[in-house]
């Protein structure tokens, strides 16, 4: 169920870059989605997004995380016009609440909220694209030379999930069929029969926490200094991603220097396209941001491309 | 020089005052392959821990005698050295994997020794490549079968390139094929490479001819070790069933030649009733434990009725399966891997809900949430003991199942644990028993409401020979009394001996289903060895006690054949291992 969450090889061309590129690109991206104000801006990093999402097969996966973001959206959405008093144009007179006062809400706030929540939904997507880019066992591997046992914990954990979520289905189905009922009895009730099934998970996984170990131990494991096996090639693909990044993030930077990329909500809410200029930095950053999708299509339709990169 | 000379060693782990081992003197020859085995608690696995450096360094412990490897005691070696000239492998492969990518997996132990990059990728790609891992090389370990991941096990100890190899139980938790893999990995690594070999195994019928020396074990001593055929003998002698069929067969026959294999034995057998070979197909007794109620009158217990099942992004694992199990049967079902057997079970049981189809228990149809309808009727049994495991005590296990019941009568809890032999644990946490005790544990707490169905998955996984025979009795006694018993198996002996009706399984569908002899007796792969043994010789053959019944006349008329050199006489059933196990 949880399955398609997770990291999946499939030997996409997203998934070949090297580790560290893609941390640099998703980097720019969460900077970006963080600076950036202008509606516009985040929805069209929204839309790059949604784009590579696709080309790394995983609008299945896009969806689930969109799922878990929505809530959290309307949340702002509804209490950011209930609470903000700095819009002009109010487009709904309400009755007045103890402690908040008089609930008006204003065009403003209302804008302010679903820009708020369209960089929800931006960060929230970078996750995502995370989750189905990089391989977590390659992104350990790239930070082993510098902190070895935090890595290997954390490595560890990453493979023990997915055997916990399923021991843990198949303990309940066993104590389902034991007379369990974990859908009756009052609040205390079921608290105490998840703590039963909690209680065997436990117990499995420190036994199964004693047998990794001895096998860690037969294999040398703490017999001295380690040495790092990396698997991590770096392609010209990777300097082209890199490039684009840091151009994007570059031309952002200077962008934003002249007000692109910024957006006034209030007292009055500004326009959406100010200039020409507003579109031509947006182009320009979104032109190098696409580097890695430019690529991915070239390296299925263009056999001269993908010889070279 | 041995490779290993093992000197009186004794050893008590900690907080215990019996020995695990006792006065243990051995010693190993370089390239040999060594077969231990014995049953649970014999002291196998702890002889594997001292060879292998990890007793006492992890377990702790109290330790006498005197452990040599290549001439210098074991203690005073170099962990890492130790590490580079023996790797172990054990029996759990979920419990031994580290890393979440196969090829850092395959890299960790090499990681651990220092070993610089160039040398860590040449050995990496060698040993995929040798063990035939390049498909799933960049998989996520947790995604890989049970075979491939102690295959991944393996290769990663094989990747240190060790000067022995030891195993632990390795294809305890497989299925039938992929331990075929293993085994034949190992056999290469023995006769091709010159690995020194020590494995601990209980499923003898596949590896008791690869071995040069058969060690075996009781009570933390080693009561016997010689050659394969030596070592059935002696078996058969003291009445331990650690032989494989055939070998038990000719063993109790006092033939002076033990084959191991079935070829040999096919070979010994046809030498002897030269000229007088029965090809025939016997009228082999059919025990039948309701014989006074007809078939046709019993009630049926299980109706599937065209049951289809898919998981939801995956492909069909039932396809339009139809199956009526009545009371007081003992029914079987074997297939591969992916085959849809446990998922079958969880649809009998009312744990899953069937796509199209329909479930019917005791003549009721199963519903949406239909376990909570059966389960007072139905015991089911996991594939993990383990997942049952979490009270203080043995009783309050089975006082757990009681109460959630609402039931209150204690005889139940003192009648099940007498007739599971568990009375001696019954103030016991459970999870200090061994693997064999949990398992009886773990039946009785969903025994013990009386059940009238018996649904077991998997229950002779990682179980002893003898175990597994107490097992196989306590659930045909059951039958015998009228409740329904089904076992899924990879076992194929335990369904020929015990069960009365198999039904296989294949890519989802059931592909035969009848009496235990006409479906075993009639399959190649899926028959045991004893019927392997007497196919064209006297088919229909499946057990042990069937091939002494029909074979037996038959010997007795070439006694000289069956006289040993001692001059002793042939006399089936003269030793404990004589009788059907």
């Amino acid at each position: 169920m949880f399955d398609r969450l997770f990291y999946r090889e499939k030997g996409l061309f997203l998934q070949s870059f090297h580790p560290a590129t893609v941390l640099v690109y998703l980097l720019v991206l969460l900077i970006l989605s963080l600076i950036y104000d202008h509606p516009l801006y985040l929805l069209a990093l929204f839309l790059l997004l949604a784009l590579l999402i696709r080309e790394v097969d995983g609008l299945d996966a896009w969806e689930g995380f969109l799922k878990a973001g929505v809530f959290l959206m309307l949340v702002v959405m509804m209490v950011n016009p209930l609470v903000i008093r700095a819009g002009k144009t109010i487009i709904w007179h309400g009755p007045a609440v103890p402690f908040l006062g008089k609930l008006d809400i204003s065009m403003e706030a209302v804008y302010f909220g679903a820009a708020s929540s369209l960089r929800l939904l931006v960060i929230i997507s970078i996750f995502c694209l995370y989750n189905l880019m990089i391989n977590p066992d390659k992104i350990l591997n790239l930070f082993s030379r510098v902190a070895g046992k935090s890595v290997l914990v954390m490595s560890l954990a990453t493979r023990l999930f997915p055997t916990m979520v399923r021991d843990l289905q198949r303990i309940r189905e066993v104590q389902q069929l034991r007379g369990v009922d974990f859908d009756t009895g009052n609040l205390w009730q079921r608290a105490k029969k998840y703590s039963g099934l909690y209680n065997v998970l436990l117990l499995s996984s420190l036994e199964g926490a004693m047998e990794i170990a001895e096998s860690m131990q037969a294999r040398a494991f703490g017999s001295g200094r380690r040495s790092v096996y990396s698997r991590n090639i770096l392609r010209p693909r990777d300097l082209f991603c890199l490039g684009g990044s840091l151009l994007a993030l570059s031309a952002a930077v200077w962008g934003l220097r002249y007000g692109y990329g910024r957006y006034t909500f209030y007292p009055e809410a500004d326009f959406l396209i100010k200039d020409g200029a507003t579109l031509a930095v947006l182009f320009i950053v979104l032109f190098y941001l696409s580097v890695p999708l430019i690529l991915s299509k070239g390296w299925k339709h263009c056999r001269f491309l993908k010889s070279k990169i | 020089m041995p490779l290993f000379k093992v000197e009186n060693l004794t050893y008590y782990y900690p907080g215990t005052e019996k020995p695990a081992l006792k006065n243990i003197s051995l010693e190993i020859r370089e390239g040999e392959f060594l077969l231990v085995t014995g049953g649970s608690g014999s002291g196998k696995s702890t002889l594997a821990r001292v060879l292998a450096g990890l007793i006492p360094d992890f377990y702790g412990g109290r330790i006498g005698g005197k452990v040599f490897f290549r001439g210098r005691e074991i203690r005073t070696l170099d962990r890492r050295k130790l590490a580079r000239e023996v790797g172990m492998v054990f029996q759990d492969p979920e419990k031994q994997i580290v890393q979440s990518c196969v090829e850092a997996e395959i890299a960790f132990g090499l990681e651990n020794l220092g070993l610089p990059p160039e040398e860590m990728s040449r050995r990496v790609a060698e040993v995929v490549s040798f063990m035939n891992l390049s498909p799933v090389q960049e998989a996520f370990t947790a995604n890989l079968s049970g075979g491939q991941k102690q295959k991944l096990a393996l290769a990663s100890v094989l990747a240190m390139q060790p000067r022995v190899l030891i195993l632990d139980e390795p294809t305890s938790q497989l299925d039938p094929v992929s331990a075929e893999e293993i085994l034949n990995v190992v056999k290469r690594l023995n006769e091709e490479m010159g690995f020194t070999v020590i494995m601990v195994e209980q499923r003898l019928e596949r590896c008791f001819h690869l071995a040069d020396r058969v060690l075996l074990m009781a009570g933390g001593e080693i009561i016997c070790h010689g050659s394969a055929a030596e070592g059935a003998r002696e078996a058969v002698r003291r009445g331990l069933p650690f032989v494989p069929p055939v070998a038990r067969f000719f063993a109790c026959l006092n033939s002076p030649v033990v084959p191991v294999t079935v070829k040999e034995g096919r070979e010994l057998l046809q030498s002897y009733l030269k000229g007088n070979i029965a090809v025939t197909k016997p009228d082999v007794p059919r025990r039948n434990h309701n014989s006074n109620i007809k078939e046709h009158e019993k009630n049926s217990i299980i109706s599937l009725k065209n049951v289809w099942f898919g998981y939801p992004g995956g492909q069909e694992v039932l396809k339009d399966i139809s199956l009526d199990i009545k009371e007081g049967e003992f029914v079987a079902i074997l297939g591969e891997n992916g085959a849809g057997k446990s998922t079958l079970l969880k649809i009998m049981v009312g744990l899953l809900r069937p796509g199209r189809g329909r479930v019917y228990v005791r003549g009721k149809e199963v519903g949406r949430n239909g376990f909570k309808e059966i389960r007072k009727f139905t015991a089911y049994l996991s594939q993990n003991p383990n997942d049952y495991l979490f009270q203080e005590t043995v009783e309050d296990e089975l006082l757990f199942t009681m109460r959630n019941f609402g039931l209150k009568d204690r005889g139940h809890v003192e009648e099940i644990l007498h007739r599971l032999q568990l009375e001696p644990y019954r103030r016991r946490n459970p999870r200090d028993l061994s693997s064999g005790e949990r398992q009886r544990v773990a039946l009785a707490s969903v025994l013990v409401t009386g059940p009238g169905l018996i649904i077991l998955d998997e229950p002779t996984r990682g179980v002893d020979l003898g175990l597994k025979s107490v097992l196989g009795h306590f659930l045909q006694e059951e039958a015998a009394k009228g409740k329904t018993v089904i076992v899924v198996t990879h076992d194929v002996e335990f369904a020929a001996e015990f069960a009365g009706r198999v039904v296989m399984m294949f890519a989802g569908r059931i592909v035969a289903d009848g009496e235990k002899h006409a479906v075993l007796g009639r399959s190649v792969f899926y028959s045991p060895q004893i019927s392997k043994l007497c196919r064209g010789i006297c088919d229909g053959v499946l057990t042990f006690a069937e091939a002494q019944e029909q074979l037996g006349p038959l010997l007795a008329a070439k006694p000289a054949a069956l006289i040993k050199s001692t001059g002793e006489k042939a006399i089936w059933g003269r030793a404990g291992g004589c009788t059907p196990h």
